[in-house]
């Protein structure tokens, strides 16, 4: 349940360490984002040297939430923080490396490339 | 820089809990060890759900404390890391207790791969990810040098899979830098040039098997 103000950690290679929401992608009044949903974000803090710097927005792509994510087989999964990975406008990763397990159900929302660089697949 | 999480899986009402360290590349060899690996198991399509976490927790004292099992029962090695320094022993050992990994030859990525060579894209490599991977089988990676040849390449490969084998893909309609095509057991990456390099998916795959294509598509090797 990721809304505005929220801060959530990277899990990529790409430079930035945390990020704060700003807008949820989707219908015009939505509150949360889960799992699988596309963020605009700011940068709050940033690796230095890197090409991300503090204070640019960016689209996010949130992988792991605190908040549980249901499955149909009864199977629940909660992760022990708010994660994101940093997407270009065209949907490709920032970074090229993933950190972290990730849910499989990014692979039914399309992001298949995320899912293709992640170190493993919950 | 070390980040601790603890990831609480529940399953049927019943809860596991195991400690999740994520590890980056920067970090100091000391901390190389602790990762933990789950694994899916289907038997004659039922799901059977097999979890192991084993982790080593890292103690501040300096010693290694023994691994926390969340559901122990299997003594075998669960998911492999695709680039990892232990990844070798982890092969031997499940080379020596499953044998030879044996797979049917796919005809859909061959064929997919001559296609795409019938497009004049360059580096064309097919990989079998399946030990390494649980949710895919074989991934094809190919180069194409423009956007309209990365959109020729694309809708010939799902006209085929479409008219051969009845599949459809998921995946990028449009055509992007990196354009991924998801027909379930077989992901085609088409590349530009830079994202290529840039990404190194054969690099993260590097313990994939390399299928041999017929001649005429063989890539020229480079290193």
């Amino acid at each position: 349940m990721i809304q505005p103000q929220t801060h959530l950690n990277v899990a990529d290679n790409s430079g930035a360490r945390e990020l704060m929401c700003i807008r949820v992608i989707g219908a015009s009044n939505r509150r949360y984002a889960h799992i699988g949903d596309v963020i605009v974000a700011v940068i709050k803090e940033a690796v230095p040297n890197t090409p991300l710097e503090r204070s640019e927005v960016i689209k996010a792509e949130i992988v792991r939430t605190r908040k549980e994510l249901k499955r149909d087989n009864g199977m629940i999964i909660r992760y022990d923080d708010n994660v994101a990975v940093i997407i270009d406008q065209e949907g490709n990763p920032k970074g090229t490396r993933i950190f972290g397990a990730i849910a499989r159900e990014l692979r039914q929302l399309n992001f298949t490339k995320i899912v293709s660089l992640a170190p493993e697949v919950l | 820089m070390a980040v601790c999480s603890t990831t609480t899986l529940s399953i049927g009402g019943s809860v596991f809990s195991g400690q999740l360290r994520h590890w980056e590349p920067n970090e100091s060899k000391l901390f190389q060890k602790p990762r933990s690996r789950f694994r899916w198991l289907c038997l004659n399509d039922l799901h059977l759900l097999r979890f192991r976490t084993k982790t080593l927790n890292f103690n501040p004292r300096g010693s290694l404390l023994p691994s926390l099992y969340a559901y122990g029962k299997e003594a075998d090695d669960a998911f492999l890391s695709k680039v990892n320094e232990d990844t070798d022993e982890m092969f031997d050992d499940l080379m020596k207790k499953y044998g030879e990994v044996v797979f049917r030859k796919n005809e859909l990525a061959v064929e997919m791969a001559k296609v795409a060579s019938d497009v004049k894209a360059a580096d064309i490599r097919v990989l079998f990810v399946k030990p390494l991977v649980y949710w895919s089988r074989f991934f094809i990676i190919a180069t194409a040098f423009s956007r309209p040849q990365i959109d020729a390449i694309g809708s010939r490969i799902r006209d085929l899979a479409e008219k051969k084998y009845g599949k459809v893909p998921s995946g990028d309609a449009k055509p992007n830098s990196w354009t991924l095509l998801d027909f379930g057991d077989v992901v085609v990456h088409i590349f530009l040039p830079q994202q290529r390099a840039f990404y190194n998916l054969e690099e993260f795959y590097g313990n994939a098997t390399l299928i041999e294509l017929p001649s005429e598509t063989q890539p020229p090797f480079h290193t």
